[in-house]
Protein backbone atom coordinates (compact mmCIF):
# COMPACT_ATOMS: atom_id res chain seq x y z
CA UNK A 1 0.00 0.00 0.00
CA UNK A 2 2.44 2.52 1.21
CA UNK A 3 4.69 2.40 -1.83
CA UNK A 4 7.33 5.05 -2.46
CA UNK A 5 5.75 5.91 -5.80
CA UNK A 6 2.47 6.89 -4.16
CA UNK A 7 4.36 9.08 -1.77
CA UNK A 8 6.03 10.77 -4.66
CA UNK A 9 2.69 11.23 -6.38
CA UNK A 10 1.20 12.81 -3.30
CA UNK A 11 4.10 15.12 -2.97
CA UNK A 12 3.85 16.14 -6.61
CA UNK A 13 0.19 17.05 -6.29
CA UNK A 14 0.96 19.00 -3.17
CA UNK A 15 3.71 20.94 -4.92
CA UNK A 16 1.50 21.64 -7.92
CA UNK A 17 -1.30 22.82 -5.67
CA UNK A 18 1.08 25.07 -3.79
CA UNK A 19 2.45 26.49 -6.98
CA UNK A 20 -1.02 27.28 -8.20
CA UNK A 21 -1.76 29.22 -5.06
CA UNK A 22 1.42 31.25 -5.01
CA UNK A 23 4.80 31.12 -6.76
CA UNK A 24 7.31 28.55 -5.54
CA UNK A 25 9.66 31.29 -4.39
CA UNK A 26 8.58 34.74 -3.43
CA UNK A 27 8.99 37.48 -6.00
CA UNK A 28 11.71 39.06 -3.96
CA UNK A 29 13.74 35.89 -3.67
CA UNK A 30 13.43 35.19 -7.36
CA UNK A 31 14.56 38.72 -8.16
CA UNK A 32 17.55 38.29 -5.88
CA UNK A 33 18.44 34.91 -7.37
CA UNK A 34 18.18 36.37 -10.86
CA UNK A 35 20.47 39.29 -10.05
CA UNK A 36 23.13 37.10 -8.49
CA UNK A 37 22.90 34.62 -11.34
CA UNK A 38 23.71 37.46 -13.73
CA UNK A 39 26.57 38.71 -11.59
CA UNK A 40 28.14 35.45 -10.62
CA UNK A 41 30.12 34.52 -13.77
CA UNK A 42 31.85 37.90 -13.99
CA UNK A 43 32.50 38.00 -10.25
CA UNK A 44 33.96 34.51 -10.44
CA UNK A 45 36.49 35.63 -13.05
CA UNK A 46 37.60 38.54 -10.88
CA UNK A 47 37.63 36.45 -7.77
CA UNK A 48 39.81 33.75 -9.35
CA UNK A 49 42.15 36.01 -11.31
CA UNK A 50 42.32 39.13 -9.13
CA UNK A 51 41.37 38.53 -5.50
CA UNK A 52 42.80 35.05 -5.05
CA UNK A 53 46.16 35.89 -6.70
CA UNK A 54 46.55 38.92 -4.45
CA UNK A 55 46.26 36.76 -1.32
CA UNK A 56 48.31 33.95 -2.86
CA UNK A 57 51.12 36.41 -3.62
CA UNK A 58 51.21 37.56 0.00
CA UNK A 59 51.32 33.97 1.28
CA UNK A 60 54.07 33.03 -1.19
CA UNK A 61 56.12 36.08 -0.26
CA UNK A 62 56.38 34.84 3.34
CA UNK A 63 57.33 31.31 2.29
CA UNK A 64 60.01 29.12 0.81
CA UNK A 65 58.42 27.39 -2.12
CA UNK A 66 59.33 26.00 -5.52
CA UNK A 67 57.18 23.94 -7.86
CA UNK A 68 56.99 20.34 -6.60
CA UNK A 69 58.37 21.17 -3.15
CA UNK A 70 56.44 21.53 0.11
CA UNK A 71 55.78 25.07 1.26
CA UNK A 72 57.64 26.28 4.37
CA UNK A 73 57.21 29.43 6.40
CA UNK A 74 60.04 31.86 5.69
CA UNK A 75 59.08 34.89 7.71
CA UNK A 76 60.63 38.02 6.27
CA UNK A 77 63.43 36.14 4.50
CA UNK A 78 62.39 37.10 0.95
CA UNK A 79 61.88 40.74 1.90
CA UNK A 80 65.23 40.87 3.67
CA UNK A 81 66.92 39.47 0.61
CA UNK A 82 65.47 42.06 -1.73
CA UNK A 83 66.11 44.91 0.68
CA UNK A 84 69.66 44.07 1.78
CA UNK A 85 71.23 41.48 -0.48
CA UNK A 86 69.90 42.14 -3.96
CA UNK A 87 71.55 45.23 -5.44
CA UNK A 88 69.81 44.59 -8.74
CA UNK A 89 66.42 45.01 -7.10
CA UNK A 90 67.32 48.58 -6.15
CA UNK A 91 68.67 49.28 -9.62
CA UNK A 92 65.44 47.97 -11.10
CA UNK A 93 63.42 50.11 -8.70
CA UNK A 94 65.43 53.15 -9.76
CA UNK A 95 64.89 52.30 -13.43
CA UNK A 96 61.15 52.04 -12.87
CA UNK A 97 61.18 55.46 -11.21
CA UNK A 98 63.16 56.95 -14.11
CA UNK A 99 60.85 55.26 -16.60
CA UNK A 100 58.02 57.25 -15.01
CA UNK A 101 59.45 60.30 -16.76
CA UNK A 102 57.19 59.05 -19.55
CA UNK A 103 54.29 60.49 -17.53
CA UNK A 104 55.24 64.20 -17.32
CA UNK A 105 56.78 64.23 -20.80
CA UNK A 106 53.73 62.65 -22.43
CA UNK A 107 51.25 64.75 -20.49
CA UNK A 108 52.90 68.06 -21.37
CA UNK A 109 53.16 67.16 -25.04
CA UNK A 110 49.63 65.76 -25.05
CA UNK A 111 48.24 68.90 -23.44
CA UNK A 112 49.88 71.10 -26.06
CA UNK A 113 48.64 68.89 -28.88
CA UNK A 114 45.13 68.68 -27.43
CA UNK A 115 44.93 72.48 -27.30
CA UNK A 116 46.09 72.63 -30.93
CA UNK A 117 43.63 70.09 -32.31
CA UNK A 118 40.80 71.51 -30.21
CA UNK A 119 40.87 74.63 -32.38
CA UNK A 120 38.57 74.94 -35.35
CA UNK A 121 41.18 74.25 -38.00
CA UNK A 122 40.86 72.22 -41.14
CA UNK A 123 42.05 68.64 -40.94
CA UNK A 124 41.94 68.46 -37.15
CA UNK A 125 40.36 65.00 -37.29
CA UNK A 126 43.19 63.77 -39.49
CA UNK A 127 45.78 65.16 -37.06
CA UNK A 128 43.97 63.49 -34.16
CA UNK A 129 43.90 60.14 -35.92
CA UNK A 130 47.57 60.29 -36.89
CA UNK A 131 48.70 61.20 -33.38
CA UNK A 132 46.51 58.47 -31.86
CA UNK A 133 47.49 55.84 -34.44
CA UNK A 134 50.41 54.26 -32.50
CA UNK A 135 48.31 53.55 -29.42
CA UNK A 136 46.31 50.51 -30.65
CA UNK A 137 49.40 48.95 -32.22
CA UNK A 138 50.70 45.69 -30.78
CA UNK A 139 53.48 46.67 -28.36
CA UNK A 140 55.65 43.73 -29.40
CA UNK A 141 55.69 45.05 -32.97
CA UNK A 142 56.30 48.58 -31.72
CA UNK A 143 59.34 47.34 -29.80
CA UNK A 144 60.76 45.63 -32.87
CA UNK A 145 60.19 48.69 -35.05
CA UNK A 146 61.97 50.94 -32.57
CA UNK A 147 64.89 48.51 -32.28
CA UNK A 148 65.24 48.87 -36.00
CA UNK A 149 65.09 52.67 -35.82
CA UNK A 150 67.83 52.65 -33.16
CA UNK A 151 70.04 50.20 -35.07
CA UNK A 152 73.61 51.51 -34.91
CA UNK A 153 74.61 50.71 -38.50
CA UNK A 154 71.62 51.43 -40.67
CA UNK A 155 69.00 52.73 -38.22
CA UNK A 156 67.12 55.83 -39.24
CA UNK A 157 67.91 57.71 -36.02
CA UNK A 158 71.67 57.26 -36.31
CA UNK A 159 71.47 58.13 -39.98
CA UNK A 160 69.53 61.31 -39.27
CA UNK A 161 71.88 62.39 -36.47
CA UNK A 162 74.92 61.69 -38.61
CA UNK A 163 73.68 63.50 -41.67
CA UNK A 164 72.82 66.50 -39.50
CA UNK A 165 76.37 66.39 -38.22
CA UNK A 166 75.31 65.99 -34.58
CA UNK A 167 77.37 62.84 -34.08
CA UNK A 168 80.41 61.61 -35.95
CA UNK A 169 80.19 57.91 -35.23
CA UNK A 170 77.08 55.76 -34.80
CA UNK A 171 75.72 55.19 -31.30
CA UNK A 172 74.37 51.77 -30.35
CA UNK A 173 71.59 53.33 -28.29
CA UNK A 174 70.07 50.12 -26.97
CA UNK A 175 73.42 48.63 -25.97
CA UNK A 176 74.62 51.72 -24.16
CA UNK A 177 74.34 52.18 -20.41
CA UNK A 178 73.87 55.90 -20.94
CA UNK A 179 71.21 55.88 -23.61
CA UNK A 180 69.26 52.62 -23.41
CA UNK A 181 66.72 53.70 -20.80
CA UNK A 182 66.16 57.07 -22.48
CA UNK A 183 65.73 55.31 -25.83
CA UNK A 184 63.06 53.03 -24.39
CA UNK A 185 61.33 56.00 -22.76
CA UNK A 186 61.15 57.79 -26.14
CA UNK A 187 59.44 54.78 -27.70
CA UNK A 188 56.97 54.59 -24.80
CA UNK A 189 56.14 58.29 -25.13
CA UNK A 190 55.57 57.84 -28.86
CA UNK A 191 53.00 55.16 -28.22
CA UNK A 192 51.05 56.61 -25.29
CA UNK A 193 51.05 60.28 -26.35
CA UNK A 194 47.94 60.03 -28.54
CA UNK A 195 45.93 58.28 -25.83
CA UNK A 196 46.69 61.06 -23.34
CA UNK A 197 45.83 63.65 -25.99
CA UNK A 198 42.40 62.09 -26.50
CA UNK A 199 41.72 62.00 -22.74
CA UNK A 200 42.71 65.66 -22.38
CA UNK A 201 40.70 66.56 -25.47
CA UNK A 202 37.60 64.96 -23.95
CA UNK A 203 38.23 67.02 -20.83
CA UNK A 204 38.59 70.20 -22.91
CA UNK A 205 35.34 69.58 -24.70
CA UNK A 206 33.52 69.12 -21.40
CA UNK A 207 34.41 72.65 -20.30
CA UNK A 208 31.27 74.76 -20.72
CA UNK A 209 31.96 77.40 -23.42
CA UNK A 210 30.07 80.10 -21.55
CA UNK A 211 32.93 80.24 -19.04
CA UNK A 212 35.26 81.40 -21.81
CA UNK A 213 32.71 83.89 -23.10
CA UNK A 214 32.25 85.35 -19.64
CA UNK A 215 36.01 85.60 -19.24
CA UNK A 216 36.35 87.26 -22.64
CA UNK A 217 33.70 89.81 -21.72
CA UNK A 218 35.59 90.47 -18.51
CA UNK A 219 38.63 91.14 -20.71
CA UNK A 220 40.73 88.15 -19.61
CA UNK A 221 43.66 87.50 -21.92
CA UNK A 222 44.28 84.17 -23.60
CA UNK A 223 46.95 83.02 -21.14
CA UNK A 224 44.78 84.05 -18.22
CA UNK A 225 41.94 82.00 -19.60
CA UNK A 226 44.31 79.06 -19.87
CA UNK A 227 45.66 79.27 -16.33
CA UNK A 228 42.40 80.27 -14.66
CA UNK A 229 39.81 78.22 -16.54
CA UNK A 230 41.30 75.54 -18.77
CA UNK A 231 43.92 74.10 -16.47
CA UNK A 232 41.85 73.93 -13.26
CA UNK A 233 38.93 72.32 -15.08
CA UNK A 234 41.26 69.83 -16.76
CA UNK A 235 42.50 68.54 -13.43
CA UNK A 236 40.51 65.28 -13.46
CA UNK A 237 41.66 64.49 -17.01
CA UNK A 238 45.29 65.29 -16.25
CA UNK A 239 45.32 63.21 -13.09
CA UNK A 240 43.67 60.37 -14.94
CA UNK A 241 46.61 60.49 -17.36
CA UNK A 242 48.96 60.34 -14.38
CA UNK A 243 47.26 57.23 -13.01
CA UNK A 244 47.23 55.53 -16.41
CA UNK A 245 50.90 56.50 -16.78
CA UNK A 246 51.71 54.96 -13.40
CA UNK A 247 49.96 51.75 -14.45
CA UNK A 248 51.88 51.78 -17.75
CA UNK A 249 55.19 52.24 -15.90
CA UNK A 250 54.52 49.20 -13.75
CA UNK A 251 53.32 47.06 -16.65
CA UNK A 252 55.57 47.97 -19.60
CA UNK A 253 56.75 44.45 -20.06
CA UNK A 254 56.28 43.94 -23.80
CA UNK A 255 58.28 46.99 -24.84
CA UNK A 256 61.29 46.21 -22.64
CA UNK A 257 61.21 42.52 -23.51
CA UNK A 258 61.41 43.15 -27.24
CA UNK A 259 63.66 46.21 -27.29
CA UNK A 260 66.39 45.33 -24.77
CA UNK A 261 65.21 42.45 -22.58
CA UNK A 262 66.44 44.53 -19.67
CA UNK A 263 69.94 45.00 -20.98
CA UNK A 264 72.64 46.07 -21.18
CA UNK A 265 73.24 44.45 -17.78
CA UNK A 266 70.12 45.52 -15.96
CA UNK A 267 70.13 49.08 -17.28
CA UNK A 268 66.59 48.89 -18.65
CA UNK A 269 65.12 46.20 -16.41
CA UNK A 270 61.90 47.40 -14.79
CA UNK A 271 60.21 45.77 -11.79
CA UNK A 272 57.87 43.78 -14.00
CA UNK A 273 60.60 42.37 -16.25
CA UNK A 274 62.76 41.51 -13.24
CA UNK A 275 59.81 39.76 -11.58
CA UNK A 276 59.17 37.81 -14.77
CA UNK A 277 62.79 36.69 -14.95
CA UNK A 278 62.90 35.68 -11.27
CA UNK A 279 59.71 33.66 -11.57
CA UNK A 280 59.77 32.19 -15.03
CA UNK A 281 63.43 31.82 -15.90
CA UNK A 282 64.89 31.21 -12.42
CA UNK A 283 61.76 29.50 -11.00
CA UNK A 284 62.07 31.59 -7.83
CA UNK A 285 58.33 32.03 -7.43
CA UNK A 286 58.54 32.89 -3.72
CA UNK A 287 61.06 35.69 -4.25
CA UNK A 288 59.20 37.00 -7.29
CA UNK A 289 55.99 37.02 -5.23
CA UNK A 290 57.69 39.21 -2.60
CA UNK A 291 58.76 41.65 -5.32
CA UNK A 292 55.23 41.61 -6.73
CA UNK A 293 53.86 42.55 -3.32
CA UNK A 294 56.32 45.47 -3.17
CA UNK A 295 55.33 46.51 -6.70
CA UNK A 296 51.63 46.36 -5.86
CA UNK A 297 52.04 48.38 -2.66
CA UNK A 298 54.08 51.02 -4.52
CA UNK A 299 51.48 51.16 -7.28
CA UNK A 300 48.63 51.50 -4.82
CA UNK A 301 50.45 54.21 -2.87
CA UNK A 302 51.14 56.22 -6.03
CA UNK A 303 47.60 55.79 -7.34
CA UNK A 304 46.04 56.83 -4.03
CA UNK A 305 48.44 59.77 -3.73
CA UNK A 306 47.50 60.92 -7.23
CA UNK A 307 43.83 60.55 -6.45
CA UNK A 308 44.26 62.55 -3.26
CA UNK A 309 46.04 65.32 -5.13
CA UNK A 310 43.28 65.33 -7.73
CA UNK A 311 40.70 65.84 -5.00
CA UNK A 312 39.32 62.35 -5.48
CA UNK A 313 38.41 62.94 -9.10
CA UNK A 314 41.06 61.08 -11.05
CA UNK A 315 39.84 58.18 -13.09
CA UNK A 316 36.45 58.56 -11.52
CA UNK A 317 34.00 55.93 -12.67
CA UNK A 318 30.29 56.52 -12.66
CA UNK A 319 28.92 54.22 -10.00
CA UNK A 320 25.99 56.34 -8.90
CA UNK A 321 22.67 54.56 -8.87
CA UNK B 1 41.63 82.94 -34.52
CA UNK B 2 44.19 85.03 -36.34
CA UNK B 3 45.79 83.92 -39.57
CA UNK B 4 49.18 83.69 -37.93
CA UNK B 5 48.14 81.30 -35.13
CA UNK B 6 46.31 79.21 -37.71
CA UNK B 7 49.43 78.81 -39.85
CA UNK B 8 51.64 78.19 -36.81
CA UNK B 9 49.23 75.53 -35.56
CA UNK B 10 49.29 73.79 -38.91
CA UNK B 11 53.08 73.85 -39.08
CA UNK B 12 53.41 72.38 -35.58
CA UNK B 13 50.79 69.72 -36.18
CA UNK B 14 52.28 68.69 -39.52
CA UNK B 15 55.69 68.41 -37.89
CA UNK B 16 54.30 66.26 -35.08
CA UNK B 17 52.36 64.12 -37.56
CA UNK B 18 55.53 63.50 -39.54
CA UNK B 19 57.35 62.40 -36.37
CA UNK B 20 54.45 60.13 -35.35
CA UNK B 21 54.26 58.55 -38.79
CA UNK B 22 57.99 58.11 -39.36
CA UNK B 23 58.39 54.80 -37.46
CA UNK B 24 55.34 53.40 -39.24
CA UNK B 25 56.64 54.58 -42.60
CA UNK B 26 60.08 53.17 -41.88
CA UNK B 27 58.88 49.67 -41.10
CA UNK B 28 56.61 49.61 -44.16
CA UNK B 29 59.48 50.90 -46.31
CA UNK B 30 61.85 48.27 -44.96
CA UNK B 31 59.28 45.54 -45.53
CA UNK B 32 58.72 46.33 -49.20
CA UNK B 33 62.21 47.29 -50.32
CA UNK B 34 64.23 44.74 -52.19
CA UNK B 35 67.55 46.34 -51.25
CA UNK B 36 70.17 44.87 -48.98
CA UNK B 37 69.24 46.03 -45.47
CA UNK B 38 72.87 46.88 -44.78
CA UNK B 39 73.34 49.49 -47.43
CA UNK B 40 74.54 52.75 -45.95
CA UNK B 41 73.15 55.33 -46.19
CA UNK B 42 69.68 53.73 -46.04
CA UNK B 43 67.43 54.94 -48.82
CA UNK B 44 64.57 57.14 -47.71
CA UNK B 45 62.17 55.89 -50.37
CA UNK B 46 62.09 52.20 -51.22
CA UNK B 47 63.70 51.60 -54.58
CA UNK B 48 62.38 48.70 -56.53
CA UNK B 49 59.45 48.05 -54.10
CA UNK B 50 58.27 44.44 -54.08
CA UNK B 51 56.59 41.92 -51.82
CA UNK B 52 59.54 39.53 -51.58
CA UNK B 53 59.84 39.83 -47.78
CA UNK B 54 56.13 39.15 -47.33
CA UNK B 55 56.45 35.95 -49.33
CA UNK B 56 59.53 35.03 -47.31
CA UNK B 57 57.73 35.69 -44.01
CA UNK B 58 54.77 33.63 -45.21
CA UNK B 59 56.98 30.63 -45.92
CA UNK B 60 59.25 30.95 -42.88
CA UNK B 61 56.57 31.02 -40.22
CA UNK B 62 53.37 29.05 -40.05
CA UNK B 63 51.39 32.22 -40.47
CA UNK B 64 47.99 30.57 -40.80
CA UNK B 65 48.42 28.69 -37.52
CA UNK B 66 49.47 31.82 -35.60
CA UNK B 67 46.63 33.78 -37.14
CA UNK B 68 43.96 31.18 -36.40
CA UNK B 69 45.23 30.72 -32.83
CA UNK B 70 45.11 34.46 -32.16
CA UNK B 71 41.74 34.77 -33.86
CA UNK B 72 40.20 31.81 -32.01
CA UNK B 73 41.29 33.23 -28.66
CA UNK B 74 40.11 36.73 -29.57
CA UNK B 75 36.70 35.47 -30.70
CA UNK B 76 36.31 33.42 -27.51
CA UNK B 77 37.28 36.44 -25.39
CA UNK B 78 34.94 38.77 -27.28
CA UNK B 79 31.91 36.48 -27.11
CA UNK B 80 32.30 35.64 -23.43
CA UNK B 81 32.96 39.29 -22.63
CA UNK B 82 29.74 40.37 -24.30
CA UNK B 83 27.69 37.83 -22.38
CA UNK B 84 29.30 38.29 -18.96
CA UNK B 85 29.60 42.08 -19.10
CA UNK B 86 26.05 42.63 -20.36
CA UNK B 87 24.70 40.32 -17.66
CA UNK B 88 26.69 41.95 -14.89
CA UNK B 89 25.94 45.44 -16.21
CA UNK B 90 22.22 44.67 -16.24
CA UNK B 91 22.32 43.26 -12.71
CA UNK B 92 24.01 46.45 -11.51
CA UNK B 93 21.08 48.57 -12.75
CA UNK B 94 18.89 46.79 -10.19
CA UNK B 95 18.59 47.43 -6.50
CA UNK B 96 19.51 44.54 -4.29
CA UNK B 97 21.14 44.04 -0.91
CA UNK B 98 24.91 43.77 -1.21
CA UNK B 99 25.09 45.97 -4.31
CA UNK B 100 27.47 48.38 -2.61
CA UNK B 101 29.77 45.49 -1.79
CA UNK B 102 29.74 44.22 -5.36
CA UNK B 103 30.56 47.68 -6.71
CA UNK B 104 33.34 48.03 -4.16
CA UNK B 105 34.73 44.64 -5.12
CA UNK B 106 34.71 45.52 -8.82
CA UNK B 107 36.38 48.89 -8.27
CA UNK B 108 38.99 47.27 -6.03
CA UNK B 109 39.65 44.61 -8.68
CA UNK B 110 40.15 47.41 -11.18
CA UNK B 111 43.02 48.63 -9.03
CA UNK B 112 44.85 45.30 -9.33
CA UNK B 113 46.84 45.32 -12.56
CA UNK B 114 46.87 41.89 -14.16
CA UNK B 115 50.66 42.09 -14.19
CA UNK B 116 50.67 41.97 -10.39
CA UNK B 117 48.88 38.62 -10.43
CA UNK B 118 50.88 36.65 -12.98
CA UNK B 119 52.57 34.20 -10.60
CA UNK B 120 49.44 32.95 -8.79
CA UNK B 121 47.48 33.21 -12.05
CA UNK B 122 50.04 30.91 -13.62
CA UNK B 123 49.91 28.47 -10.70
CA UNK B 124 46.11 28.55 -10.73
CA UNK B 125 45.96 27.89 -14.47
CA UNK B 126 48.39 25.01 -13.98
CA UNK B 127 46.15 23.58 -11.23
CA UNK B 128 43.16 23.82 -13.55
CA UNK B 129 45.16 21.89 -16.14
CA UNK B 130 44.79 24.71 -18.64
CA UNK B 131 48.43 25.52 -19.32
CA UNK B 132 49.23 25.53 -23.03
CA UNK B 133 45.57 25.76 -24.05
CA UNK B 134 43.49 28.43 -25.70
CA UNK B 135 41.03 28.40 -22.83
CA UNK B 136 43.89 28.99 -20.40
CA UNK B 137 45.05 32.02 -22.41
CA UNK B 138 41.54 33.45 -22.67
CA UNK B 139 40.19 32.75 -19.18
CA UNK B 140 41.63 35.69 -17.20
CA UNK B 141 40.26 38.12 -19.81
CA UNK B 142 36.71 36.82 -19.86
CA UNK B 143 35.44 40.06 -18.41
CA UNK B 144 36.61 43.70 -18.44
CA UNK B 145 35.31 45.90 -15.64
CA UNK B 146 35.33 49.03 -17.79
CA UNK B 147 32.89 47.30 -20.15
CA UNK B 148 30.61 46.26 -17.29
CA UNK B 149 30.25 49.90 -16.29
CA UNK B 150 29.80 50.86 -19.93
CA UNK B 151 26.84 48.49 -20.18
CA UNK B 152 25.47 49.68 -16.87
CA UNK B 153 25.39 53.33 -17.90
CA UNK B 154 23.98 52.42 -21.32
CA UNK B 155 21.17 50.37 -19.82
CA UNK B 156 20.38 53.13 -17.35
CA UNK B 157 19.94 55.57 -20.22
CA UNK B 158 17.12 53.46 -21.68
CA UNK B 159 13.73 54.96 -20.71
CA UNK B 160 12.21 52.94 -17.89
CA UNK B 161 8.75 53.28 -19.47
CA UNK B 162 9.93 50.90 -22.19
CA UNK B 163 10.97 48.34 -19.61
CA UNK B 164 7.70 48.77 -17.69
CA UNK B 165 5.69 48.22 -20.87
CA UNK B 166 7.63 45.06 -21.64
CA UNK B 167 7.07 43.81 -18.12
CA UNK B 168 3.32 44.41 -18.44
CA UNK B 169 3.39 42.42 -21.67
CA UNK B 170 4.70 39.54 -19.58
CA UNK B 171 8.28 39.44 -20.78
CA UNK B 172 10.64 37.74 -18.37
CA UNK B 173 13.62 39.67 -17.00
CA UNK B 174 15.99 37.69 -19.20
CA UNK B 175 13.90 38.45 -22.28
CA UNK B 176 13.87 42.14 -21.36
CA UNK B 177 17.67 42.03 -21.33
CA UNK B 178 18.05 40.19 -24.65
CA UNK B 179 15.11 41.63 -26.58
CA UNK B 180 14.98 45.23 -25.39
CA UNK B 181 18.09 46.31 -23.54
CA UNK B 182 20.75 44.81 -25.80
CA UNK B 183 19.31 45.90 -29.16
CA UNK B 184 19.08 49.43 -27.75
CA UNK B 185 22.70 49.39 -26.55
CA UNK B 186 24.49 49.04 -29.88
CA UNK B 187 27.25 51.53 -28.98
CA UNK B 188 28.14 49.66 -25.78
CA UNK B 189 28.13 46.36 -27.65
CA UNK B 190 30.36 47.76 -30.39
CA UNK B 191 32.79 49.28 -27.91
CA UNK B 192 32.96 46.07 -25.92
CA UNK B 193 33.69 44.02 -29.03
CA UNK B 194 36.42 46.36 -30.24
CA UNK B 195 38.16 46.81 -26.89
CA UNK B 196 38.16 43.15 -25.93
CA UNK B 197 39.30 42.18 -29.42
CA UNK B 198 42.26 44.56 -29.49
CA UNK B 199 43.30 43.76 -25.92
CA UNK B 200 43.21 40.05 -26.61
CA UNK B 201 44.92 40.36 -29.98
CA UNK B 202 47.81 42.45 -28.63
CA UNK B 203 48.31 40.60 -25.36
CA UNK B 204 51.80 39.20 -24.95
CA UNK B 205 52.93 38.56 -21.37
CA UNK B 206 50.18 36.10 -20.45
CA UNK B 207 50.49 33.87 -23.56
CA UNK B 208 54.27 34.02 -23.10
CA UNK B 209 53.83 32.47 -19.66
CA UNK B 210 51.08 29.98 -20.48
CA UNK B 211 52.06 28.70 -23.92
CA UNK B 212 54.52 25.83 -23.88
CA UNK B 213 54.47 24.48 -27.44
CA UNK B 214 54.68 26.14 -30.87
CA UNK B 215 51.28 24.84 -31.93
CA UNK B 216 49.56 27.07 -29.36
CA UNK B 217 51.57 30.21 -30.14
CA UNK B 218 49.73 33.45 -30.84
CA UNK B 219 50.81 36.23 -33.22
CA UNK B 220 52.96 38.23 -30.77
CA UNK B 221 54.67 35.03 -29.59
CA UNK B 222 55.35 34.07 -33.20
CA UNK B 223 56.81 37.50 -33.81
CA UNK B 224 59.14 37.19 -30.82
CA UNK B 225 60.22 33.65 -31.78
CA UNK B 226 60.95 34.94 -35.25
CA UNK B 227 63.06 37.74 -33.80
CA UNK B 228 64.89 35.25 -31.57
CA UNK B 229 65.76 32.87 -34.40
CA UNK B 230 66.51 35.30 -37.24
CA UNK B 231 67.81 38.44 -35.47
CA UNK B 232 66.51 41.82 -36.54
CA UNK B 233 68.46 41.95 -39.76
CA UNK B 234 66.05 40.22 -42.07
CA UNK B 235 63.42 42.18 -43.96
CA UNK B 236 60.91 39.38 -43.45
CA UNK B 237 60.71 40.34 -39.75
CA UNK B 238 59.35 43.75 -40.71
CA UNK B 239 56.93 42.28 -43.21
CA UNK B 240 55.74 40.08 -40.36
CA UNK B 241 55.39 43.16 -38.10
CA UNK B 242 53.21 44.89 -40.68
CA UNK B 243 51.00 41.82 -41.05
CA UNK B 244 50.60 41.48 -37.28
CA UNK B 245 49.71 45.13 -36.74
CA UNK B 246 47.34 45.33 -39.68
CA UNK B 247 44.23 43.66 -38.16
CA UNK B 248 44.11 45.83 -35.04
CA UNK B 249 44.84 48.95 -37.10
CA UNK B 250 41.99 48.02 -39.41
CA UNK B 251 39.60 47.49 -36.52
CA UNK B 252 40.68 50.81 -35.06
CA UNK B 253 40.31 52.80 -38.27
CA UNK B 254 36.91 51.27 -39.02
CA UNK B 255 35.57 51.89 -35.54
CA UNK B 256 37.64 54.84 -34.38
CA UNK B 257 34.79 56.63 -32.63
CA UNK B 258 33.61 53.59 -30.64
CA UNK B 259 37.14 52.68 -29.70
CA UNK B 260 38.04 56.11 -28.39
CA UNK B 261 34.70 56.54 -26.67
CA UNK B 262 35.16 53.20 -24.96
CA UNK B 263 38.60 54.11 -23.70
CA UNK B 264 37.51 57.48 -22.38
CA UNK B 265 34.01 56.71 -21.09
CA UNK B 266 34.75 54.37 -18.21
CA UNK B 267 37.63 56.63 -17.43
CA UNK B 268 36.57 60.24 -17.61
CA UNK B 269 32.89 60.12 -16.92
CA UNK B 270 32.48 61.77 -13.54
Amino acid sequence: MDTPSRHADDRKTAVVAQRMKKPFLSRKTRHLAFVWMLLLPALLVYFAYRAVPLAWNVVLSFSFWAPGKPIRFAGLYQYQELAFYDGIFWEVLKNTAIFMLVIPISIMLALALALLVDQKITGRNIYRTIIFLPYPMMVVAVGIVWRWLYNDNVGLINYALRSMGLISRPIAFLESYDFALAAVIAAAVWQILGFFMIIILTGLQNIPPHLYEAARIDGARAHHRFWRITLPLLRPSLFLCVILGVIASFTSFDLIYTMTNGGPGHATDLLITYIYKAAFTLSRFDYAAAMTVVMFVLFLALALLTNRLAGGDAGKVDISD
Amino acid sequence: MSRRTRILSHITLILVSVIMLTPIYWVVKTSISGENLFTYPPSIVPHDPNLFYYVQAWYTVDFVRLFTNSLAIAVLVVVVNLVLNAMAGYALTKHFPGKGMVLGFLLASMMIPFHATIIPAYLLTAKLGLLNSKLGIALPFFSHIVCIFLFKSNFEAIPSSLVQAARLDGLSELRILTRIMLPLSRPAVATNIILSFIWSWNDFLWPLIVVRSPDQETMPLGLVSFLASFEDTTGALYAFCVLVVLPSMLVFLLAQKDFIRGLTTGATKG
